[in-house]
């Protein structure tokens, strides 16, 4: 009993030494924490916004709602904020902000940072989003996948791996509403597209005998019965300056139309233009018009800096599925001494975001690359500044409320693509992204070597068959696409 | 068996395994440390879950294990020899009636795992997932009360398919013949069941991993390839399960021991000529010309060439390396077989082993965005999707140099948490903290120095005299550069443009191979030597006139070869035919 209250007393005394959080000095300014989740707005459902401060030996963090409920986590590397706890936080902070308070252990002595807030928004976000996760690579690919994150948890599904087929996985893209249509590409051995709608998977040869090659870049037109894709035949370079790796590029490019009910491709001279290369097709929310981008051909590798390209505009009939004839010049890639990639119309038509770099057509190798805004109504434009960072922003998809977006970016290290989410208000303004969350970040992230790639929103978890998906892949079967001109 | 026979057993095992490891060390240990750059193996929680969560993850797990000892090649062939004689030894115990003839017949598993291990592809993995199961039907044996071992067994197949995969077979196999052997009533019954639930096995993990079921159904990580069959293992695996059988018969005549002696004679034979046939020397020569890149040992790769001449573009091209590293590849270039350009800066050719030691080329040159190009497709290219500490080292390196120091950070984590990689990068770490890392690491220094600043271009195959021109003239120290430039233009027979690029060349007196090349430009574009410039030793001329005497009279090749076969004239007239003349 001696022993015990001998040993009871030891400890009680190191307890007492040992340096507590409530005698934190105050710091004086905003702590440095990884993710930098320091006043940017979230919506109420997002999964807890775990962080890490840097420097520190441990840390303690308190977030309190404006109606006085708190949550409360610390530890060595990173915060653990329960699901429960943050949900109700989030909850009763909707339409305001929740206070975040950190404290870190620097030397043996608690310092207390001044306060900052996450502002949650009335505006919902979707169920979830999609990407690829690959290595940052060249032309040679290992492991990837296609997967899908549930924004409200940390849960991220697989919906197709390249361990179940030989071959790379690319350019899939959900229908705006319905997460259950999507198409995707595979190539190698295998090589298909692989188109699910109304419940049935297949597998198609999207090689024509009058079209430049396999679909590339998709965009689901709002009826759910065309897909506009690009056909490209893409190269790539490789830069000997030590700021410059990559440059891809095409030798030739065309725009088409899939007219999924009559599975048929649907193209026109005026989006197939000899000496033209058009790409990165999209349809407006209406689905009367197709946007694309367009650059005048040029020499590779000579002139490969001058390659610039503009976003045009021409109109589509749903009804018929006939290409419009006029042609028409949406932004000049010459007003910005730039060349615009990626673009996007909002759902809500009032808006398209783009990516625009120095030049060419892909711009993740691009570390200038950043977002812009046009507004469609005004024809203004303006980077997004509120987002956009030093290093890459590019690919870039709206929720389906236009009061979110997801984009890549490589801010964080320069390489490696991570995806950040902003929250779009009523007036053309983007508030301060946020990396999508993951439990002990700085761990996730930094033992990640997977870039994330073409993020898109879902309302609802993926219906897909991945073992029916994989039988179909590795199945020699595959549909033809037909043809015809569009009228 | 006798006490005599017992020993005499414990000593034909002692015997392979010495054989073993003698056929590793001495003979193919490039193979041993070919293995191991094809690897990255992280003491850390996260690497044993992704690793072991696949059908023969456990198994794939402890042979990437051991196979980070590969970088020591003896250590790597104790090991080697140790999982052989395991796998013999677990045969040996597995079976049921022992004889010194069983105990022969044990050793065919092990010369077969042998000779599959001779193939560089082979994943070590595959030797664990071979006893594994053989130890779980050894220890399952030990059971006695047949319920208990009944329950155990049919457990343990699935799960010995989750840690062995297929192989698992081997257990399902064994313990059968066990169980047929010694039971009594309608024990096939059940030898029956377990067979039938090792076969559904993969068809229910089809369900869980992301793979086709041909791949659950062959193996995953046994060998590196996925979608080949590795027939070799299968065999190994299925002469355990004949060995065990035989022992479970009841035979009724026994060899005796000079019989025996004769089968064990006709063993080492065979084993000896299957080892021997499934061994590449050849690859093992171009394993040994890349190690010895990877470790900078120039003077032991112009030893070993001048031992024995290398004829293949990839071993040229690391011979090519170390003339160049020592300065001695204007002079003595054309002494060795040289056969196009190819053997100097080989042609990009995308899988996991032919961009590695060309990507050590460029990383010399200084051509930093070309060697970490090099690096990482060669790692993308490694067929079962594992990482490479060589290669992660290397984009660390090229990384630091570009000054992608988060970049970089990222790959030396990754690296600290391995045994033999872990100094350097902990090492290299601390430098980049401190910022005396160009001061500390001269190598990172000298290809931050000689790479690029100002001038930039798409790399091209066909204009790589331009790219090593260019780096020259950013860096005019920078004479390897040079030295790559004129023995391009050599090599390729273009002989307009190795005048043209004359001039940066600062040697004096001007090599032997540049005087050749001159003299014989000269004698296509003169009628005669009038004018020749001074720096032409006229020795020279009169050897040239020799040489195309000799060459008119139609001279066979082999006496040329013999008289001339280290000048350039003779390259210029006998190697690198398939380029128009």
């Amino acid at each position: 009993m001696n022993r015990f209250l001998c040993l009871l007393t030891v400890l009680m005394t190191l307890a007492a030494c040992s340096p507590r959080e409530r005698d934190a000095a105050p710091a004086g300014i905003l702590p440095d924490i990884w993710p930098d989740y320091v006043g940017v707005t979230v919506p109420a459902t997002i999964a807890p916004l775990d962080f890490t401060l840097d420097g520190a030996d441990a840390l303690d963090v308190r977030l309190t709602a404006p109606d006085g409920t708190s949550l409360r986590s610390g530890g060595k590397a990173s915060t653990r904020f329960s699901g429960k706890g943050w949900k109700k936080l989030l909850h009763a902070s909707i339409g305001d902000s929740v206070t975040v308070t950190v404290s870190g252990l620097f030397d043996g002595a608690w310092r207390r940072f001044e306060p900052f807030s996450i502002y949650v928004s009335e505006d919902g976000i979707d169920y979830g989003l999609t990407y690829r996760m690959l290595e940052p690579g060249y032309q040679i690919y290992s492991f990837m996948g296609i997967y899908e994150r549930e924004l409200g948890s940390f849960r991220q599904r697989a919906l197709l791996e390249n361990t179940q087929f030989a071959g790379c996985v690319n350019c899939h893209a959900s229908f705006r509403d319905d997460p259950s249509a999507l198409t995707l590409h595979i190539r190698g051995a295998h090589g298909a597209t692989l188109l699910q709608k109304d419940g049935r998977l297949a597998a198609y040869d999207t090689k024509t005998d009058s079209t430049l090659g396999t679909c590339v870049y998709p965009y689901w037109h709002p009826s759910g019965r065309y897909i506009a894709y690009s056909t490209n035949n893409t190269h790539q370079g490789f830069h000997a300056q030590p700021d410059k790796i990559i440059e891809v590029f095409d030798l030739d490019s065309d725009i088409q139309v899939y007219d999924v009910a009559n599975n048929q491709i649907i193209t026109a001279p005026q989006v197939k233009r000899p000496g033209i290369w058009e790409t990165f097709p999209v349809f407006s929310p209406d689905g009367g018009t197709l946007y694309f981008t367009s650059a005048v051909q040029v020499e590779i590798p000579g002139e490969l800096s001058q390659s610039r390209y503009s976003l045009y505009k021409v109109s589509f009939d749903p009804e018929t599925g006939t290409i419009g004839k006029d042609v028409e010049t949406v932004l000049d890639a010459a007003d910005f001494n730039g060349s615009i990639c990626f673009p996007r119309p909002s759902y809500d038509g009032k808006y398209l975001m783009f990516t625009l770099c120095d030049y060419g057509t892909f711009s993740i190798w691009h570390h200038e690359a950043d977002l812009w805004l046009l507004d469609l109504a005004t024809g203004e434009t303006r980077p997004i500044s509120e987002v956009n960072s030093d290093d890459t922003d590019s690919f870039h998809n709206w929720g389906t409320n236009n009061r979110w977006f997801v984009f890549s970016s490589r801010r964080d290290d320069g390489l490696f693509t991570r995806l950040y989410i902003a929250h779009f208000d009523g007036d053309g303004v983007a508030s301060k992204p946020f990396m999508l969350p993951q439990r002990d970040p700085k761990k996730y992230y930094g033992d990640l070597f997977l870039s994330y790639n073409v993020p898109d929103f879902v309302t609802g978890p993926v219906p897909f068959d991945k073992i029916h998906a994989q039988k179909a892949i590795n199945s020699p079967e595959r549909i033809p696409f037909g043809f015809r001109w569009s009228e | 068996m006798s006490r005599a026979h017992r020993i005499a057993a414990m000593v034909m095992t002692a015997l392979m395994g010495i054989a073993v490891y003698l056929f590793f060390a001495f003979r193919y240990p490039y193979h041993i440390h070919f293995q191991e750059q094809y690897q990255l193996f992280e003491f850390t929680w996260k690497y044993f879950a992704e690793v072991t969560w696949v059908p023969g993850g456990l198994a794939d797990w402890i042979g990437r294990f051991i196979t980070q000892f590969f970088y020591y090649a003896p250590t790597g062939s104790v090991l080697m020899a140790v999982l052989v004689c395991g796998v013999q030894l677990l045969v040996w115990a597995a079976c049921r009636r022992r004889s010194l003839a069983v105990f022969a017949l044990t050793f065919i598993p092990a010369i077969l795992l042998t000779a599959f291990f001779c193939d560089e592809n082979a994943l070590t993995g595959s030797a664990v997932a071979v006893a594994l199961p053989l130890a779980c039907a050894v220890l399952c044996r030990k059971l006695g009360a047949v319920r208990t071992r009944y329950i155990v067994e049919t457990v343990l197949v699935p799960v010995l398919y989750l840690a062995c995969g297929p192989l698992c077979l081997l257990f399902v196999l064994v313990a059968a013949c066990h169980e047929v052997a010694g039971g009594e009533g309608r024990t096939w019954i059940f030898a029956l069941c377990m067979v039938v639930l090792a076969a559904l096995c993969p068809l229910a993990a089809g369900r869980i991993f992301p793979y086709t079921t041909a791949r659950l159904v062959q193996g995953i990580h046994y060998y590196r390839f996925p979608n080949l069959l590795p027939g070799m293992l299968y065999g190994a695996a299925l002469a355990c399960a004949a060995v065990v059988l035989v022992s479970c018969l009841k035979i009724r005549r026994q060899l005796k021991s000079v019989p025996s002696l004769a089968l064990y004679a006709v063993l080492v034979a065979a084993g000896t000529f299957l080892t021997l046939r499934a061994a590449d020397p050849a690859k093992e020569e171009w394993m040994r010309y890349d190690f010895m890149v990877r470790m900078q040992m120039w003077n032991r790769i112009m030893m070993q060439a001048d031992r024995h001449n290398p004829d293949n573009p990839k071993t040229v091209s690391c011979l090519n390396l170390a003339l160049a590293m020592t300065g001695r590849l204007p002079d003595s270039q054309f002494s060795y077989f040289q056969n196009g350009p190819d053997g100097l800066l080989p042609g990009y050719v995308g899988d996991f082993t032919n961009p590695v030691s060309t990507g050590e080329i460029y990383w010399h040159l200084g051509m930093v965005n070309t060697a970490q190009r090099y690096a990482f497709e060669a790692q993308e290219a490694i067929p079962d999707f594992q990482k490479s500490a060589r290669f992660y080292k290397r984009l660390a390196e090229t990384n630091l140099v570009n000054g992608d120091t988060a970049v970089a950070l990222k790959y030396l984590k990754a690296l600290q948490h391995t045994i033999f990689y872990r100094k350097w990068a902990k090492e290299t770490a601390d430098l980049v903290a401190d910022g005396t890392l160009f001061e500390k690491r001269p190598e990172l220094a000298r290809a931050r120095d000689f790479r690029l600043r100002e001038h930039d271009y798409l790399f091209s195959d066909t204009e790589m005299d331009s790219m090593l021109g260019l780096l020259n003239v950013e860096h005019p120290d920078n004479s390897m550069a040079i030295d790559y430039l004129m023995s391009w233009c050599l090599l390729r027979k273009d002989l307009n443009r190795f005048a043209e690029c004359l001039p940066l060349v600062k040697a004096s007196p001007l090599p032997q191979a540049y005087q050749e090349a001159l003299l014989l430009l000269w004698v296509f574009t003169h009628e005669d030597f009038n004018g020749l410039p001074p720096y032409i030793s006229p020795s020279n001329v009169q050897r040239l006139n020799r040489f195309m005497a000799d060459a008119n009279a139609r001279k066979s090749e082999s006496v040329m070869e013999a008289t001339y076969g280290k000048t350039y004239w003779f390259y210029y007239i006998y190697r690198y035919l398939n380029r128009q003349q």
